[in-house]
């Protein structure tokens, strides 16, 4: 109900302006008194006998005194003060309507803040607490998969019961919840006779939090004292529910694609994972991509580079003697010993072929080098194992050389192989082949040893001139023999003066010369079957005699 | 003498809005004024001196910010207590709000409670 306060009313500069020119044009005096009596227009002493009403729908608010013209100023006054009135209550509403725009505002502002259902959830049931009187609330939100209502905000202490216990009356409570309404239950005596709410609660108001006809909960509020709800309240309630349904939507959806983008990622990191172990990454980052999604057929790149190439002696042989699965698990012990010697020393393994190694080092001769030496350390470790298995110790040969290499991507548009194309790499294999002839365990081109710098951290002989099949030119070999026991070394330390001699004979055609040096070094040390090699070589030579244009090379007409 | 408050709005239903808000101020003697543009809010100003003003700030002719930077800068009116209302979002004009020398700065849409409590305190009535 509208209220009008007379006095001020009356105050007002244009009210005692009409009242003054009316009462002057109608020479009447008169006076003006609110509801107690008390005169707020004129003065008391003013003759008056008559005594008129000032109404405002039938409700009389004070009185106009005078004479009988006095009726014409009441009757004035009364239409203007209907008139006041009708402004105020069109105003209250408006203000009304503008409290829940601000309401409605600040909430869609709060809502804006957050991105997860649970704080979402919390700001409604705040929100609804402040502009609806009760005691106390809950949210619940219907879990499809578990087909279970879960509380997702409440105030606590609660006069609901516990979401174990909400779950008892699943079936009648979603019958409720889940029908989409909105309702009041001022009197909640049949809900407590079901057992759907607590004894203690006078009145319930909820609305269902629904999104494109799907109901996904509701937000129910409820009162231990006696609150009537109105549907004004219920208009609030249902606006906030449906406010929050969009955004507790939004936010599970988000949530949903995060977790999902989460899986995603790590499937991908997977994939990258394992795809890394097929093609290295050394490989894909020397053709300047980062990831194997950027490589593309015909991608390639020039690089010098450093090959190493392993065998091992006799595997066929060795592998007869195994069945097939015995073999594959061999063949993988071994090359699970190798793999980590070649990345510690900054090579990857561009290929594994079956017993064979091809290994690149993009960085330093030196690391290639390093890299074979500590593989044959690894072959004595690993042969101490096999003998207490009771298995026959292997050897490998390995063969190094430095030039230029292309590494690309090669294949049509369906079949992509990343591959090496280099003389680099056949002459490396070659050189691990030439380490069946010479007994030598480590071979490495000249090429390769010219970019060692520190050739002094390693233990190495010249081994002579080499003209490798379908080549040319012949190329200048050396021996590693670092990789070799300890004793070994020792004793092809002791030799290598008279070894270095032999092969600088043998090379000059002084073939009787070098049969000396080297049965010295036979006699010193009749391991050696490097030595060995060039001794038989030397006697042939000596036996046979050479061509005049012999240059020392031996020719291998083999791979 | 009477507590006098002034509404400066060029939109009317804003006017209504906020003397409905403080309409139980009435019944404590409280005089309420308006002015719909900076000028006739300036006159006002100077003949009836009242004590609070809520001003808006986007008006044609003279803007808020102005009208408070003449009665607070050049007439010195310090006791005259400005309350700058801005439409949300504009809360960029914050600064200059401080800057002309308003004492509160409100965005609409307002939540009546808070204009309520601070006429309230302005005015130095008990709650």
């Amino acid at each position: 109900m509208v209220k009008i306060n007379l006095k001020s009313f009356i105050k007002k500069a244009e009210t005692q302006l009409l009242i003054t020119s009316v009462a002057t044009q109608l020479k009447a005096s008169v006076t003006v008194e609110d509801e107690t009596g008390k005169t707020i227009y004129g003065t008391v002493d003013s003759v008056g006998t008559n005594s008129f009403p000032l109404t405002i729908n039938d409700e009389i608010i004070g009185v106009v005194k005078g004479d009988d013209k006095a009726s014409i100023i009441a009757h004035l006054l009364t239409h203007l003060l209907t008139k006041e009135a009708e402004k105020k209550k069109l105003g209250a509403e408006v203000l009304n309507l503008y409290q829940e725009i601000n309401l409605i505002f600040n909430f869609s502002e709060k809502l804006a803040q957050t991105i997860n259902a649970a704080d979402i959830c919390t700001v409604t049931l705040t929100e609804a607490r402040g502009v609806i009187p009760c005691n106390n609330g809950v949210i619940v939100l219907w879990n499809e998969q578990l087909k279970k209502l879960q509380v997702a905000a409440s105030v606590s202490p609660s006069l609901f019961f516990s979401e174990e216990k909400i779950n008892e009356k699943v079936n009648l409570l979603s019958h409720l919840i889940l029908s989409g309404q909105s309702e009041i239950y001022n009197n909640t005596s049949a809900l407590i006779n079901a057992g759907i709410v607590l004894p203690e609660v006078h009145s319930i108001i909820y609305s269902a939090l629904k999104v494109n006809h799907r109901v996904m909960g509701a937000i129910i509020l409820a009162s231990d004292e006696d609150v009537q709800y109105t549907a004004a309240h219920l208009k609030l309630l249902t606006t906030l529910a449906l406010q929050s349904s969009a955004a507790i939507e939004s936010a599970l959806l988000y949530e949903k694609n995060i977790k999902e983008a989460k899986e995603r990622e790590e499937a991908m990191r997977l994939v990258y994972e394992v795809t890394g172990k097929f093609v290295p990454y050394e490989f894909i980052g020397a053709l300047g991509h980062s990831v194997i999604t950027d490589i593309k057929l015909g991608d390639q790149v020039e690089k010098i580079v450093t090959v190493l190439f392993s065998d091992i002696r006799e595997y066929t042989s060795l592998s007869e003697q195994m069945t097939p699965e015995e073999n594959f698990k061999f063949v993988c012990s071994f090359n699970e010993r190798m793999g980590p010697v070649i990345r510690r020393n900054n090579g990857f393994i561009n290929q594994y072929l079956g017993d064979a190694i091809m290994a690149i080092f993009p960085g330093t001769a030196a690391d290639a080098l390093c890299a074979a030496v500590e593989m044959q350390k690894q072959v004595t470790e690993f042969n101490v194992e096999r003998k207490a298995a009771g298995h026959k110790p292997i050897q490998i040969g390995v063969g190094m050389h430095t030039g230029p290499l292309i590494m690309g991507i090669t294949g049509d548009a369906n079949r992509l192989d990343a591959t090496t194309i280099s003389d680099t790499v056949n002459i490396a294999s070659r050189l691990e082949s030439l380490t069946k002839h010479y007994k030598a365990t480590i071979i490495l081109s000249d090429a390769c040893l010219q970019l060692i710098e520190q050739t002094e951290n390693f233990h190495l002989r010249h081994i002579g001139l080499v003209q490798l099949k379908g080549k040319q030119q012949s190329i200048k070999i050396h021996e590693c023999f670092s990789g070799n026991t300890s004793e070994l070394i020792s004793k092809k330390q002791k030799t290598l003066a008279a070894f270095n001699e032999g092969v600088d004979h043998y090379l000059n055609r002084s073939f009787s010369n070098a049969v000396q040096s080297f049965s010295e070094v036979a006699v010193l040390d009749p391991t050696d079957s490097t030595a060995q090699f060039f001794l038989t070589h030397a006697k042939q030579c000596l036996q046979k005699g050479v061509p005049e244009n012999w240059g020392g090379v031996l020719e291998m007409s083999s791979k | 003498m009477a507590k006098k408050i002034l509404i400066v709005d060029d939109e009317a239903h804003i006017r209504m809005l906020i003397e409905q808000t403080l309409e139980d101020l009435e019944d404590e003697g409280v005089e309420f004024l308006s002015a719909e543009n900076g000028e006739q809010a300036l006159e006002i100003i100077e003949a009836e001196k009242p004590e609070l003003v809520f001003l808006d700030v986007m008006m044609p002719k003279l803007n808020g910010m102005e009208v408070c930077r003449r009665v607070k800068k050049e007439l010195q009116r310090n006791n005259i207590f400005i309350i700058l209302l801005t439409a949300k979002g504009q809360e960029l004009d914050r600064l200059r709000g401080q800057e002309v020398g308003a004492d509160v700065y409100m965005t609409k849409p307002f939540d009546p409670e808070v204009i309520l409590a601070k006429a309230k305190e302005v005015l130095g009535i008990e709650n």
